[in-house]
Order: structure tokens, then sequence, then C-alpha cells
């Protein structure tokens, strides 16, 4: 955040490109559980960064990602089901629906600043799922089938990394250009920004928009790898918490942030897989601690650290 | 199309929970406008509430709503440390790193809940719960009525307390200008302590009778959650009586939803009113005028 034009952008962009291009081999040597572990932590690392880009960028808390995941979940198999369209394709239309939802909600969502986001979210999440289980056309409580078969492992895990690739892009693209000191401007201080020129609500919209595009796809791949959806699942506030602890516990507005967090989040769920009740629980506790005595989360106490030490040596 | 008296059955029992659902939604909506904190442990405190007057009923056999002002006190004692040791320090941070902390304790509390209670849905065994209380075509459970008196002298105790007290005077100067009150000798961390307790002992109370009408497990906290905060959006942040109107104007529209719509969309028309709310009328619908 030091650079605030940082001309990383294309080492960024290149950082990126090549990890990418080292991950889409990981199928050829790596097992069917890496596989797994791989292919979920793309899906949490799309939403973390789609979280990171709207708190860190924008000041937009939400609660409000499982909305996203079970819109984008429902979309790609209403059109994959539906219209015998191929996956990108149900990707893309996923992505477009969870940006337009975004923008049709934010007029009441954005009305009162702050906390009221952050609230109404999570009503609109709730509005979504009791919507689901109860309208027997969207498959009712017990949900739907894909009709043909799901990709197999190696085939999905590659999508993830796609939209995770894309994830990361569009991040950088809005924290690596001039975007981004627009975003800041809306984050510290709204009405100062807008006294400057700066459309407040375009650019918080923007923001909500993307991440909600980045989550509906997250839900669109997890949902085809499941090969079967069920509103509780889908819209189940688990998705919510996860990316919201993933990105406080890496740093919030951090460019690292939400992989660190998503690192720690994978390794302390296979950790404690076998108690799934205590593994949420230290999740919140160390969200706790963290706001507390990191706010920064665990990117900004190694910045931090680091930056004493060179303070030191100096 | 139900019949006239199943159909006024249902309202009226929406209007007497919707008035339990202001109590609790009072506690959530004292606490927001003193301290611009959205409790999102609200619910958990509820459920919690609902868990100690189950056990005070097992190990005391008292009657639970007899022993409410013990079961408010020793809820409201509970949250003393929450608010000293988890809420004070970040006073100076902004309301969203409290927000984000209360949202730690409510994923804490619901799998501590599971952890020790397990995952069952539970009544508080009052015997009289289920006796039916038949007014003309109304029948309503005998609990739902006693549900809504014990709230409806709660929520007027608390209007007195914050309208007519040293403490009220205080919580409102607190509540409009922070800085100004303390200026004014105000100590304005005491009151929100205070107010953060009194919230709290609001759920307590609530989950105790909700609890007691209803079933409730470790994870009901959140739909209570919701519930609330629709009424206090619809009752007018800081007004204390209009949260009572707003918590009986939910609980009527959710009967009428439900019996129009299904059962299952109960709950729908409570989301769809917040939000609809928040759209396009954000300082609240009953008073108008907050605070």
């Amino acid at each position: 955040m030091r650079k605030q034009f940082a001309s990383g952008e294309g080492a960024e962009v290149a950082v990126i490109a090549l990890a990418f291009l080292c991950l889409w081999f990981v199928p050829a040597f790596a097992g069917d559980y890496w596989q797994q572990i791989g292919f979920r932590a793309l899906v949490y690392l799309t939403l973390a960064e789609g979280w990171n880009l709207m708190a860190g960028s924008a000041g937009l808390v939400s609660l409000g990602t499982s909305c996203f995941v079970g819109l984008g979940a429902y979309v790609t198999f209403g059109v994959m089901n539906g219209l015998d369209l191929p996956l990108p394709v149900a990707l893309l239309i996923s992505a477009i629906s969870g940006a337009v939802l975004a923008s049709v909600v934010s007029p009441a969502l954005f009305r009162l600043r702050g906390l009221y986001f952050t609230v109404g979210t999570l009503a609109l999440a709730e509005l979504l799922r009791l919507l689901m289980i109860n309208v027997s056309a969207f498959g009712g409580a017990s949900g739907i089938f894909l009709k043909n078969d799901p990709p197999d492992l190696p085939v999905l895990f590659h999508f993830a990394l796609t939209v995770a690739l894309v994830a990361s892009l569009v991040v950088t693209a809005c924290t690596r250009t001039r975007a981004s000191v627009i975003f800041r401007a809306v984050r510290d201080d709204e009405d100062a920004a807008a006294q400057m020129g700066v459309r407040a609500f375009r650019v918080k919209l923007a923001a909500f928009a993307l991440a909600s595009a980045l989550a509906a796809m997250a839900g669109s791949v997890q949902a085809v790898k499941l090969g079967a959806i069920e509103p509780y699942g889908m819209f189940g506030l688990q998705w919510s918490i996860d990316a919201l602890t993933m990105v406080i516990i890496g740093g919030v507005g951090l460019r690292l942030g939400p992989l660190v967090g998503t690192v720690f989040v994978i390794a302390l769920g296979e950790a404690l897989a076998d108690y799934p009740e205590a593994h949420i629980a230290i999740a919140g506790l160390i969200l706790i601690v963290l706001i507390r005595f990191a706010p920064r989360g665990a990117v900004g106490l190694v910045e931090g650290l680091n930056s004493s030490i060179r303070a030191r040596l100096a | 199309m139900p019949d006239l008296g199943v159909a006024s059955s249902t309202i009226a029992s929406g209007v007497l929970l919707g008035g339990m659902l202001g109590l609790t939604a009072l506690g959530l909506s004292i606490v927001l406008g003193v301290m611009r904190l959205v409790n999102l442990a609200h619910g958990e405190l509820l459920v919690f509430g609902a868990y100690v007057g189950l056990f005070f009923l097992q190990y005391s056999g008292i009657d639970p709503l007899l022993g409410l002002p013990v079961i408010a006190l020793f809820v409201a004692a509970l949250s003393v440390p929450l608010y000293r040791f988890l809420l004070q320090p970040l006073a100076k941070r902004g309301s969203e790193a409290q927000m984000m902390t209360m949202f730690g304790v409510s994923i804490i509390l619901q799998n501590a809940f599971v952890l020790a209670f397990s995952a069952d849905t539970r009544s508080i065994p009052v015997g009289y719960a289920a006796l039916p209380l038949i007014l003309g075509p109304i029948t309503v459970p005998l609990m739902y009525l006693i549900g809504f008196a014990i709230s409806v002298a709660a929520i007027l105790g608390v209007h007195w307390l914050v309208s007519s007290t040293v403490f009220g005077r205080d919580l409102r100067a607190s509540a409009v200008d922070a800085e100004a009150a303390t200026t004014l000798g105000v100590n304005v961390n005491r009151v929100q302590m205070l107010t953060f307790a009194l919230g709290v002992a609001c759920a307590g109370i609530g989950g105790v009778l909700i609890g007691a009408a209803f079933q409730f497990g470790p994870s009901s906290g959140a739909s209570y959650l919701l519930n609330s905060l629709a009424i206090v959006v619809l009752g007018g942040l800081g007004n204390v009586l209009g949260t009572l109107v707003g918590g009986i104007t939910l609980g009527a529209l959710q009967s009428i939803g439900g019996l129009t719509l299904g059962d299952g969309y109960r709950d729908l028309v409570g989301m769809a009113l917040f939000l609809a709310v928040l759209a396009f009328r954000p300082d609240g619908v009953v008073g108008g005028r907050g605070r």
C-alpha cells in the first residue's frame, strides 16, 4: 500500500500469470486429495479476493457472500439444465446475474452507510435462501440435480483456477491502476470524495457488483462439482463467514491478505476436519483476537515486523 | 382459503409473537442507538437466555417466568465482561471492529451451544405452555398472551427508564453526541456498558419467553436477529415504543403472509419488508421522527 502508484502493475500480472501456469499442471501429478484441497482453496480465494475488494477498497463490509454464491449455483444449473449450454457460458451468465442482482439491490443497501449495508446483505441472503426453499420451481428444500454428469476433477480444477485467475486480475486492475485512488478516496471519506467530484455511489456499486460477480462464479464451479444443490448449503451463512474470516485473518485491504487468509482457513479446516464445531469456534476466536491486536491481519503483522527490523538495522 | 376462526387466531398469534419480538428488538435498538453497534450476537444471546431459562427450571424447579428478574440480571451480568474486554478496547476504532467482534462472538456461541447442549431442538417445558385461550372465534396458546404481556411490561419499563430517569437522560445524551455528553460530565463508558447490559437483558428475557412459547436450538439465533433488525428499522431507531408497534406490525404481517402464501413464507415476508423499508423509509415507518 505504500507505493501509491505502484509501477508493479506489470510485475504483478506477470506473477499471477506465472502462478496460473504452474498451477495448471497440478492435476498432472497431484492426487485426488490435493486436487480437492486445491479446488476448494481456489474457490475460497475467489471469494476472498472479491470480499477484500469490497471491504478493503470501498469500505463495504458484506455478510451476503452466500447470497451470490447461491445465486451463481442456481443460475448455472438453470442454464445448463434448461438451455443445455456449456459450463463456460453458464459461468459468464452467473457472473452477469451476480452483478445485476448487486446493482438492483444497491439503492436499498447503500441508502444508509456502513452498518446497514452489512445488515442488508445478511437479510438479502436470507431472503433468497427462503425463496429457494419455498418456491418449488427452484427445487424447493430438496434442491436440484445437474442433468449431465459433472466434469472430472482435473477439468473442474482448471475451471476453478481460471475463475481465481479472473478474480486476481480484476483485483489487480482495481488496485494497481488509477481506479485504486478513487476506491480509496471513497472508503476513507465518502463526503470529501464526493466534493472532489467522485461519484461515490458508482464507485461502491462497481466494487459490490464485481465482488458479487466473482462470488457467483465461485458458486457456479462449486455447484457443478457437487452435481446437486440445495438451498441450505448453497445459501448457507458459512460462505459469508468464511469469506470475511479469510480476509480479516489475512489482512483487509492488503494485496496478499486474501491469499494468506485462504491458505490459513483451508489449513485450519483440514487440521480440525473431524471437529467442525470446534473449527468454526476457533475461527471466531482468531477473528476476535486479530481484530483487537492485529487489525491489518497476518500480512500486516509481518509487514510491521519487517519494517521495524529494517528500521533497527538501518 | 382458511376459515375466519383460523385466520383470526393466526393473526392474533402473530400479534402476540410480535410483541415478544418487539422486546428482543428493543435490546438491539438501544445498543445500536447508543453504541452505534449492530450486535450480531444478539440472536445467540437470546438463545442463551432460553438455555438459561431451561436449566433454571431444571435445577431449581421454579417457573422461569417467575425467575425472569434473576435470569435477566444473570445474563446482563455476564454481558459486562463481554463489553469490558471485547467492546470497550475497540471503542476508538469505529463501529465495524466492534460489529465484527460480536460476529466472532456469535459464531463461537453458536458452536459452543452445539458442543455443550447438542444440536437438539428444545423448549422450556412450562405446564401451561400448551393451554389454549379461547376468546370467541380466536384461539391462541395461553403462553403467547403471557409472553406478550410480560414483553409489553418490560418495554414500558425500559421506556420509563430511558425517558424519566437520570440514567435515561445520560443514555439519551450519549446517543445524540457522545463527545458532547462527555464534556458535560456524563460517564459515556459507563452508560455504554449499562446500555449493553440492558440490551442483553432484553434479549435474555425475550429468549426465555420465546423458548417457552416455541422451540429453540443452537442455530435459532440468526432468524431472531434478522427479525429484530426488521423491527428496529420498521419502528425507527431509538424509538422505544415504536419498536413495540414495529414488532406487532411485523408479527401480524408475517401471519398474514403465512396464511395467504403458505407457512414457509412467514420469515420471507419479514426479510422482504426489511429490505423494502430500508429502501424506501430508512428512518422508520411507525414513528417517522425516530430519535
